[in-house]
Parts: structure tokens; C-alpha cells; sequence
């Protein structure tokens, strides 16, 4: 293999896993979020709970 | 909001030091194509020891504070840690076959202390999962994280020593990674993949924590409502005594 | 002060009975540690030579072993009988107990150690003799060592699920200098120190069981407070 097949590689399986490990992770706290709102509160539940703010 | 306009930056930053990085940037004279790794080697590494830290220090503030909040700060740099460490030992490799002529060689101490460091990573994520109660968890897992923190330096140096006490001056000296070149745009490329990498880490941590969160509420609210299921149950198995109250 | 030593002592002095009543325990961990060493054989021989070089580095990971089954036993008295959790209950100096426990800790190392190295001697063909002082002194620093570094391992596993995989998961990347340093001391020692390198080893363990007691010290008593 030359070297920019090691290159590749290289940069090709980090910023590829940059990439998936953010697509999954937005789509981790979106379906955590969706989970959050239909789940209604608990009996005795104090409030709403506080969102995070971006 | 806020976190858009960094994911965005960061993107922006990452793509033009990519370039920069793969093609304007010359090839090494020793090293030739095959040094360019180096530019995602060590940013992934320099956010790996970043990571480890900030797990570290996390947990010592939940030990101080009890707050919960510390320990989702913990977890999200410690899964975000150990994809770092994986992608420097990956690339570490990927740079030492061409390079070295193997992919790995026992001799670099960097490339020995970051598979360690991936160890101590994937254990404390792995021993996090086997408690359920939040705060012992969070306890646990601070003071496991703190002892594998304080270890690092010792393995640093023994690996250092290893090495240095054992001098083989041979052809497959990792100084040829360890010592990288020094011409200004060669530094200014790792600079920039550095503050890029930088860039999508915060990024990457803002996003986990809130993930972290939510998942630290929906917990809460199972468990409220396990709680109040068990007091009904309680309440219809012993009416007559309610009433009496 | 004084009361923190004495609990120590106490609990160190428990432990150690405990060893040996239970001599049943400790001496199937010493076989397991020796039938490791003669696997070693096995897997490396017939080279005679090829043995002896491996050697320190075969000796180490037979200790590493023996040394996993015998932190995680002290801390299994406690758990069988609740024992831990009345310990827990006072508010002395949680530090005293993990003293008292590495204590003991070391001890069961150091007689694993005594035993390991003339069966290695035998097998391998080592002149455990020539070697002089710096022998034991390096299996001293290690036992510390480890027991420092097991006895909170063990502590911080001794209720989970799948602890029997958990401590050493969790310990081996943490020992790895110690192993490290421990197989170059003691490979330095039995071929007369050649490269002079021997007491820079000995004073990377002598840090090593400094950070790990302190450590682990300052780590445990957070577990017991649950």
C-alpha cells in the first residue's frame, strides 16, 4: 500500500467516526429529548423540570 | 443557539485545515506523504489527555459538591475521551507503517501510554454501567477516574524510561514521530488541525452533556414514578389502616 | 493519630488471622500462581535460554495473577458477613481501614513473592543468589505496590456485579508500571546490574507505591461512605 493509501486510512476512519459519532449523538439527545416531553411528570413531581438552553 | 454557531465554526475551521493539512501543505523530506498523519495524530491525542483530565477533575468536583451535574460532565469527556484516544492510536499506526515498517512499536512511549490510556478509559466506562443508583455512581466513578488520573504520569514515565534506559540506536527510532519537523508551515498546519480538533471537542461536549442531562432526568422520573407505583400498591393493600389515620 | 494506627493495625492483624485459618485459600492461590509459571514453560520452552530472558517478566505476571485472587479474597471476608458495612458505620478514620487492609495485602503479596521466585529459580534456571539484596527489596516495593493499588480495586468492586472481571480490568492498565518497573529491576538484579540502571527502576516503584497508598488512601474513603 503507498502511503497515501495509509493517509487515507488514516484520516479517512477519524474524520469519518468524527462525523458518525456526531450524527448518532444529535440523534441520541433528539430522541431523549422527544422521550422527555411525552412522558408526563410523575405524581408529586415538583414543577417542570429545567431545560438546558443552547 | 449558541452551540449551532460553534458546530458551524467548527466545521468551517476543520475543513480548511483538512485541506491545508492534506494538500497545500508540502510533504516531509524524510517521511514523505505519510507524515501528514501526524496532523490528526496529534490533535486526536492532545484531546484525548484533555479529556482524561477533565473526566478527572469532574469527579473530583462531584466529590466535593454532590452535584450530579459534575458526573454528567464526567461521563460525556470520558466517551468522548475514548474515541480521541482511539483515533490517535489508529492514526499512530496508520503513520507507523509507512514510517517504521510495523504498525506498532513498543519502543514510543506515546503510542504505549495512549493504549493504556484507552484501557483506563474503556474500564471506567464499562464500571459505570454495573451501578444504577445515580450518586454512587457518580462517587464510584469519580474515584476511579481520579486514581487512573494520578497513574498517568507514573506511566509516562516508566514507558520514557523503558525506552531511554534500553537505547537502541537503531533505524526504527520513533524520533522520527516523536521530534516532528520544524519549518513554519508544517507548524502552522498542526496548529490549525489542533484548534480545529479543539473546536469540534467543545462542540461534541456541549451536545453530549445535554444528553447527559435529559438521560439524568428521564432516570429521575423513572424512579419517581417506580416510587409512587410502590405507594399505591402500599396504599389499596392496607386501606382499613389509611383510614384509621 | 494514634487511634487511626491502632485501628490499622487491628484490621491488618484480622485480615492476616483470616489468611491463615483459611490456609485452604491462600495455599490454592499459591499453586495457581506456581502452575502459572509452569505453563509459562510450556508455552515458551524448551529454550532454556529463551526462559531465562523471559523469566523476570514470567516471575511478574505469575505474581500479577496470584496477587488478583488474593486482593479480591481479603476483601470477601467482609462482604460474606456484612462486616464491611459495620466498619463503615463508625465514623473512624475510614483511611485506618484501608491501611490496615493494604497491609495485609502486602503481606499475602511478599509470601506469594517467596514462594514464586525459588520455583522460578528452579524452572528457569536463575541464580537467585548472585543477585543479592536488590531481589527482595524489588519484590518488597512491588508487594507494597500492589496491594496499595488492590486494595482499593477491590473495594471499589467488592459489591458489583461482575466483579470477578471488573478488578482486574481495572487494575492491570494501573500496574502496568509496576509490572514494567518490576521485571526491569528484577531483570537488572539477576544479571549484576550491568547498565546501572537498577536503582532507577527501584525509585519508579518507590513512587509508584507512594501515589497509589496516598491514592488509594484518599480514594476509599469515599466508597465506605455509601
Amino acid at each position: 500500500m503507498s502511503d497515501w493509501g495509509f493517509v487515507a486510512a488514516g484520516w479517512g476512519v477519524v474524520l469519518g467516526g468524527l462525523g458518525l459519532y456526531a450524527v448518532t449523538l444529535l440523534r441520541r439527545l433528539a430522541s431523549a429529548r422527544a422521550a422527555l416531553a411525552d412522558a408526563t411528570p410523575a405524581a408529586g413531581a415538583v414543577g417542570e423540570p429545567a431545560r438546558d438552553t443552547e | 443557539m449558541r452551540s449551532r454557531v460553534l458546530g458551524l465554526v467548527a466545521l468551517l475551521v476543520l475543513v480548511i485545515a483538512a485541506v491545508n493539512a492534506l494538500f497545500v501543505v508540502p510533504s516531509d523530506l524524510n517521511q514523505g506523504d505519510a507524515q501528514r498523519l501526524m496532523y490528526v495524530h496529534v490533535p486526536s491525542a492532545w484531546l484525548a489527555y484533555l479529556s482524561f483530565g477533565v473526566t478527572a477533575l469532574a469527579g473530583l468536583g462531584y466529590l466535593w459538591k454532590r452535584d450530579l451535574r459534575l458526573d454528567a460532565v464526567a461521563v460525556s469527556a470520558a466517551e468522548i475521551g475514548v474515541m480521541f484516544t482511539a483515533f490517535a492510536i489508529w492514526a499512530g499506526m496508520m503513520w507507523g507503517q509507512p514510517v517504521w515498517g510495523v504498525f506498532w512499536q513498543w519502543e514510543d512511549p506515546r503510542l504505549t501510554t495512549t493504549a493504556l490510556l484507552l484501557a483506563l478509559y474503556v474500564g471506567y466506562l464499562l464500571f459505570r454501567r454495573l451501578t444504577d443508583d445515580p450518586h454512587r455512581r457518580a462517587a464510584r466513578a469519580a474515584v476511579v477516574g481520579l486514581v487512573s488520573a494520578v497513574d498517568i504520569p507514573i506511566v509516562h514515565f516508566s514507558v520514557e524510561w523503558w525506552r531511554g534506559l534500553h537505547q537502541t540506536a537503531t533505524f526504527l527510532s520513533p524520533d522520527t514521530i516523536l521530534n516532528p519537523p520544524a519549518p513554519v508551515p508544517f507548524r502552522i498546519a498542526l496548529m490549525s488541525m489542533i484548534a480545529a480538533f479543539t473546536l469540534v471537542w467543545a462542540w461534541l461536549m456541549i451536545r453530549r452533556y445535554q444528553l447527559a442531562r435529559a438521560d439524568m432526568e428521564l432516570e429521575e422520573r423513572a424512579r419517581r414514578s417506580r416510587v409512587a407505583a410502590a405507594r399505591h400498591v402500599a396504599i389499596a393493600a392496607t386501606p382499613a389502616e389509611e383510614a384509621g389515620r | 493519630m494514634r487511634a487511626d494506627l491502632a485501628i490499622a493495625w487491628a484490621i491488618a492483624r484480622k485480615d492476616a488471622l483470616s489468611e491463615v485459618r483459611g490456609r485452604q485459600a491462600v495455599g490454592s492461590t499459591l499453586f495457581f500462581a506456581a502452575l502459572v509459571l509452569l505453563l509459562f514453560g510450556f508455552a515458551l520452552g524448551p529454550d532454556s535460554r529463551r526462559l531465562a530472558e523471559a523469566a523476570p517478566g514470567l516471575l511478574w505476571l505469575a505474581i500479577v495473577f496470584g496477587g488478583l485472587l488474593t486482593v479480591a479474597r481479603l476483601h470477601q471476608l467482609e462482604t460474606e458477613d456484612g462486616a464491611l458495612d459495620e466498619l463503615a458505620r463508625y465514623p473512624i478514620e475510614r483511611r485506618a481501614i484501608y491501611v490496615g487492609k493494604a497491609v495485609a495485602g502486602g503481606a499475602a503479596m511478599l509470601v506469594l513473592g517467596a514462594v514464586l521466585l525459588p520455583v522460578g529459580a528452579i524452572l528457569y534456571g536463575l541464580d537467585l543468589v548472585a543477585a543479592g539484596l536488590a531481589l527482595p527489596l524489588t519484590l518488597l516495593l512491588g508487594a507494597i505496590g500492589f496491594a496499595a493499588a488492590g486494595t482499593f480495586y477491590a473495594g471499589v468492586t467488592v459489591r458489583m456485579r461482575a466483579r470477578e472481571v471488573m478488578l482486574p480490568l481495572l487494575m492491570l492498565p494501573v500496574v502496568a508500571p509496576l509490572l514494567l518497573a518490576g521485571v526491569k529491576a528484577t531483570g537488572a538484579a539477576l544479571a549484576g546490574d550491568p547498565f546501572g540502571e537498577l536503582a532507577a527502576w527501584l525509585q519508579l516503584l518507590f513512587a509508584f507505591d507512594l501515589v497509589m497508598l496516598v491514592a488509594g488512601a484518599a480514594g476509599y474513603g469515599y466508597l465506605l461512605e455509601e
